[in-house]
């Protein structure tokens, strides 16, 4: 019965930017509703969490008996009708009412705590696998931050509402109510009445004080993170700021972040000082008022001495469940809020999906036929791709060029539908797009992005990405492919190391052609490359583009390249200028026709002067 | 509740972690075993708020005095008011006021202490990290060579946090916790010592869980967080992958690992809340257990008249007392143990002193009169000792002329540029600027006399204004526009939403590659130094806008000694003088036409370059996998 006044224990800290999807939308509930899920959890868990909240009920019932013994015993002292045997006896049943409420209380509190973090496990499991089911245009809005945030914070929030919530608020209204019975039976109504005035503040305390101080917590990190950024961004640009003599410039501009937060943190401590000074204050007061009114019933012999012991040691008992019912109101409000924001989340639908009845192809050879009126993504007003119409037969390559928003991306991220082309616009050995299985179609598909994105695993892993047993000869001779395999054994642990973060950092280059390698062991009948040449240097592009030549033969293949050697030999070059196909033939024929492509080729001549 | 774990999606969580693990590379040395003295050296910045301090002392005997004098007054209350032949309503309603005047006064003697407290800690953190800061970017640039700049934020931000902890919370605990603890003892002893010094057995007891438990939780608590910046990871990096995830049809593949990191986290989590269950829960046990001891021996000496009741119902109070200050104690011990460790990473940064210093008198001169000749007399350099970079390099530079450097990847050609703006001091030979060598120079001045556009371009998170005029007040803001004009960049800035208001977010990733290298011309014309460095970055720019870049490239060179660092052959066609360095050494110098004729390394890269033959191509195919 060691209970302390606490602030809200949990150190919590829902987003640095705070900003939220502000919409709510009236999804209708579906099979992976967060809510729905909640249920679900409780329901196959009913049996726990009965008997978790039994066992703290249990336990409050044990530890009210605590202050009433020792009121006993304090009668019977007074009474002079204690011996040596009794206080024996009474000291053990304190014991005993001791440890049976701490293991009852702790094993019921230990119970519901556990499955809250098994339900939160399980939410994040769930918010994973629908994630990944998303297109691209859904994540091309979006902060990956606010992403975490939801994935992080809100389902934390959701399972501290679940079960701490659940706990203090089983404790708090139960050990109120056992309390005010026994107050009530043995004592007396008018005393407990009288001093309980002062402590139906508490709950108030709380839930005003509360989230002002969290809000104002919340402005804290926000500061410290200004702080944080600034001092990196300052270190990063720090050859410039030297350079340009701008240190004092700079560390202006730090003070005043830094002042920001002595500012901020300072209001966080008046609030916390007010409201964890009110709190015992609001205690005393009631208990002042317990000694006057109860000593004046016992000084005129309405109670017992005992009983006015025992009162004062329940007034204390209630505070904590008192501040509790603060804290819970604040932790549901907080909870729900969260989950009405996982529920946005959820509600998301994955819009590119199967189509209910798919053609039943298993393999597809790599025709592409293209009839694109126009593509407009998803929340833009202009298209993006205008009257593009070509055809590329089976084992074909083709060239696509033109500058930077020209639309080349765009218009290869149609066939696996990363974004959805409009249907029958997109067709593969006659197949509309739409009418394939995903699968079957992202299976016939390899890509290389131009940022050459690699997880942070081990190359081995990364170029075996595609391929769901991959053995180690497949991704050396990939690697080898991809000319990459010099520098893989160069590294410490060679096929073994880990990239990214945790690992050694690869250059541009050596990311590209790790994931053109990745490309190559998938070995699909259809391969794009998004300007993935674009790091590596020339004479390592002419390696890698004599061995496409060589491995694809007899296999479909997409160039986008803005250096146009990668491209000449293809069988035929898309020219593309905002949006719309404007030139289309074999090298030789653009030469001749004297438009931007051969422009373009011969500023890329006229500027012999790269350095290899 | 032992409750959530602050995440911190700023910086990379591993960063944040188990840096105390890494040891810091070059001079700021190895990790130690910090010990107290860490923490002494950082006294000084304590010492202007000794006066808070005391007041704090004070306040806090005044709490923790009313805080033990409660019970003492209900047992007064008791044993002369209530349970007593003739009891007296008027004693006890003196006694009650004077319980609430004692609560009052604690009240607000504990309200003024926390606040006098926290405000002389955030003015000390205030203080170190202002210095910190001004003391990192003081250093020169080998310092950043040697420290990774995720480690340094890591010092100013969190370091400082924790060490402002043990200003404030160590200290607050240590004398009030510390102070409750002796104040207790002392009145227990002093209402009945016998019992007292029972009760003693106690605290050993309390200590010796307590402690043990710590070290479990935090080690408890580490654990979680490592498992969960881990999810936070893999999640971060596959909410940006999922494009390829989804081509590649592995979301099985990845969602299994996910389940992986996740159940783990979902482990370890449980494990902290199970172990800091049993903490609370055993302490609590502790705490009744005593109750009930007391309930046995004072019962028994009051039975033979050796105390009265109203003494044993305060020693019921007090022994419950006894817990929290020891439990905040206990908990103060980590805080102590990681302010040491981050105590002593600040002290090791401190104590870097900078590499390159500004010479006792500096040259006191007119910006006007420097007209920009630049020499470089026997110039040798390396980054490491026994690493020589450059060998011997003397160039001449006339004022307003046109230079290029020339030369394969590390042939020494940034290192030069380093040199002139005195990151670094040559190891042998000297520099000169107008005939003064730069290290008589103070390096402020030298920095506004000598400029640098980069490779990389760098921009700060505020407006485009800003960024050009890098948050100056002595820069106005036609200043501004008129440097954007004269490199071309104005009719680009007018087109963005806001002008030159826009704000750019993430460092300028709403703007292209070549806007952002415009807005960097123009800073470099807006600071509108005397010798001009350029790091020649067209490489990746589209045509289009690498015409743009050019153009503004040209407005900037004009009227300044100009050194350029060429990527491009091609650029240097109309330079004054070109020097071609191979190996640190330079190899070759001349006009464009001149090193065209002389037929060495300079003609033969410049053939080497550019689009070549399709038929050479094939053959460096096949020759790669024969």
């Amino acid at each position: 019965m060691i209970r302390t006044y606490c602030v809200e224990a949990e150190d919590d800290f829902v987003s640095h930017r705070g900003v939220y999807l502000a919409r709510k939308l009236g999804v209708e509930e579906t099979s992976d509703q967060p809510a729905h899920l909640l249920r679900q959890f409780a329901r196959a868990h009913r049996r726990s969490y009965s008997l978790s909240i039994l066992s703290i009920i249990a336990s409050e019932a044990i530890t009210v008996q605590f202050p009433s013994l020792l009121g006993r015993f304090t009668d019977a002292l007074q009474a002079g009708r204690l011996t040596g045997q009794l206080v024996v006896v009474y000291s053990l049943w304190l014991l005993l009412v001791g440890v049976a409420y701490v293991v009852l209380y702790g094993l019921g509190q230990w119970w519901n705590g556990r499955m809250g973090r098994v339900f939160e496990y399980e939410l994040r499991k769930q918010l994973f696998d629908h994630w990944q089911t998303l297109p691209t245009a859904y994540f091309r809005h979006r902060s990956i931050g606010d992403l975490l945030n939801h994935a992080m914070n809100d389902v934390r929030t959701v399972r501290e509402a679940m079960s701490g919530g659940l706990n203090m608020l089983t404790n708090a209204v139960f050990l109120l109510v056992a309390t005010l019975v026994m107050t009530f039976r043995t004592i007396s109504i008018e005393l407990t009445l009288a001093s309980i005035i002062p402590l139906l503040f508490l709950p108030l305390f709380v839930v005003y004080w509360g989230p002002k101080i969290r809000n104002a917590s919340r402005r804290v990190q926000e500061g410290l993170s200004d702080m944080a950024d600034l001092t990196e961004e300052s270190l990063s640009a720090i050859r410039l700021i030297k350079a340009t003599a701008n240190e004092e410039v700079e560390g202006g501009r730090f003070g005043q972040r830094v002042q920001e937060i002595v500012g901020r943190q300072m209001s966080v401590f008046r609030l916390q000082a007010l409201f964890q000074s009110l709190i015992p204050l609001t205690g005393s007061i009631s208990f002042a008022i317990a000694l006057l009114y109860g000593g004046y019933l016992t000084v005129t012999h309405q109670i017992l001495l005992g009983s006015f012991v025992a009162f004062t040691l329940y007034l204390t008992m209630i505070i904590t469940p008192l501040q509790q019912m603060g804290f819970v109101f604040n932790f549901f409000q907080r909870g729900s809020a969260s989950l009405a924001r996982l529920t946005v989340l959820f509600g998301e639908r994955a819009d590119i999906a199967d189509p209910p009845h798919p053609v039943s192809v298993s393999h597809l050879t790599g025709t592409l036929e293209i009839d694109l009126p126009e593509f407009v993504y998803p929340n833009a007003d202009t298209p993006s791709l205008r009257n593009i119409h070509f055809t590329v037969m089976a084992g074909q390559t083709v060239g696509i060029v033109g500058r930077t928003g020209a639309g080349k991306t765009t218009l290869v991220n149609l066939l696996p539908r990363i974004f959805d082309p409009p249907p029958g616009a997109v067709r593969i050995d006659g197949y509309d797009v739409h009418a394939l299985r995903l699968q079957v179609l992202r299976e016939a598909i390899a890509y290389v992005p131009q940022d050459g994105f690699l997880f942070s695993t081990t190359i081995a892993e990364n170029i075996g990405f595609g391929k769901d047993q991959a053995n180690s000869d497949e991704v050396a001779q990939a690697a080898r492919h991809a000319a990459f395999w010099q520098e893989i054994e160069d590294f410490p642990a060679g096929m073994e190391t880990v990239v990214g973060e945790r690992g050694v950092s690869l250059s541009g280059g050596q990311r590209q052609r790790a994931s053109m390698a990745r490309a190559f062991v998938k070995d699909a009948p259809i391969l794009i490359l998004d300007d993935s040449l674009s790091a590596v240097d020339m004479n390592t592009e002419k390696r890698i583009i004599a061995n496409i030549h060589r491995l694809r033969e007899g296999k479909t293949t997409l160039i986008i390249a803005h250096r146009l050697s990668a491209v000449r030999h293809a069988d035929f070059i898309l020219v593309l200028d905002e949006g719309r196909l404007v030139e289309r033939g074999s090298h030789e024929e653009l030469l001749h026709r004297n438009g931007i492509y051969a422009t373009l080729y011969r500023l890329q001549e006229s500027e012999k002067g790269e350095l290899a | 509740m032992s409750g959530g774990h602050r995440i911190d999606l700023q910086t990379n969580p591993s960063a944040a972690t188990d840096s105390s693990t890494h040891a810091l590379a070059g001079s700021v040395g190895r990790e130690t075993h910090p010990g107290m003295s860490s923490l002494l050296q950082l006294l000084p910045y304590a010492r202007p708020y000794m006066g808070q301090f005391i007041l704090v002392l004070g306040l806090v005997v005044i709490y923790n005095a009313t805080s033990v004098l409660q019970p003492y007054l209900v047992k007064v209350a008791i044993d002369h008011d209530i349970a007593v032949a003739h009891p007296s309503f008027h004693g006890l309603l003196q006694i009650s006021f004077l319980y609430i005047g004692v609560v009052v006064l604690g009240t607000a003697a504990n309200y003024f202490q926390v606040l006098t407290l926290q405000f002389a800690g955030q003015s000390i953190i205030r203080r170190i990290r202002l210095d910190l800061f001004h003391h990192i970017t003081a250093q020169s640039m080998s310092f950043f060579d040697r420290n990774s700049i995720g480690r340094l934020v890591t010092n100013v931000s969190s370091d400082t946090e924790t060490v402002s902890q043990f200003f404030t919370n160590f200290f607050l605990s240590l004398i009030r916790d510390g102070l409750a603890l002796v104040m207790i003892v002392f009145a227990m002893f002093q209402l009945d010592a016998a019992i007292a010094a029972q009760a003693m057995v106690l605290l050993p007891i309390l200590f010796g869980i307590s402690l043990l438990f710590r070290k479990r939780l935090r080690r408890a608590y580490q654990t979680t967080r490592s498992h969960l910046s881990s999810v936070i990871a893999f999640l971060a990096e596959n909410l940006a992958g999922v494009r390829i995830t989804q081509i590649f049809h592995q979301e099985v593949r990845q969602a299994h690992k996910f389940e992986q990191l996740n159940g783990s986290h979902r482990q370890a989590n449980i494990h902290e809340y199970q172990t800091s269950v049993l903490f609370n829960r055993t302490f609590e046990m502790l705490g009744n257990m005593a109750v009930a001891g007391v309930v046995w021996i004072g019962g028994n000496a009051v039975l033979h008249h050796a105390i009265e009741f109203g003494t044993l119902y305060a020693f019921i109070s007090y022994i419950r007392n006894f817990f929290q200050p020891i439990n905040s104690i206990t908990q103060q011990w980590n805080t102590l143990q990681s302010s040491m460790v981050s105590a002593d990473r600040i002290g090791r940064v401190l104590a870097v002193v900078p590499a390159v210093q500004d010479a006792q008198e500096p040259v006191a001169f007119a910006a006007e009169d420097v007209r920009g000749r630049v020499e470089f007399e026997h110039v040798s350099f390396g980054y490491q000792p026994d690493q020589r970079v450059l060998h011997d390099i003397c160039l001449q530079v006339e004022p307003g002329a046109f230079i290029g450097l020339a030369g394969p990847t590390g042939a020494g050609k940034s290192s030069i540029m380093s040199l002139l703006t005195r990151f670094y001091d040559p190891d042998e030979g000297r520099i000169l600027l107008d005939g003064v060598d730069l290290r008589d120079f103070a390096q402020a001045d030298l920095h506004r006399l000598v400029g640098m556009v980069q490779q990389e371009v760098y921009l700060f998170s505020g407006t485009v204004a800003d960024n050009i005029r890098l948050f100056r007040e002595d820069i106005s803001d036609e200043q501004v526009v008129a440097a954007a004009e004269v490199v071309g960049a104005h009719r680009v800035i007018e087109r963005l939403p806001q002008k030159y208001q826009t704000w750019l977010y993430g460092k300028g990733g709403n703007l292209s590659m070549g806007e952002r290298q415009l807005l960097s011309f123009a800073r470099i014309v807006a600071l509108n130094p005397k010798v001009l460095i350029l790091d020649e970055a067209t490489a990746n720019l589209d045509s289009q806008t690498e015409a743009l870049v050019t153009q503004g490239l040209q407005a900037v060179a004009k009227n300044r000694t100009t050194l350029v660092i060429a990527h491009r052959l091609a650029t240097l066609r109309h330079a004054d003088r070109i020097y071609l360095l191979h190996q640190g050494r330079i190899v070759e110098q001349g006009t464009h036409e001149e090193l065209l004729n002389l037929a060495g390394h300079y003609s033969e890269l410049y053939a080497k370059s550019g689009v070549n033959d399709p038929n050479e191509k094939t053959a460096l195919g096949h020759s790669a996998h024969r």
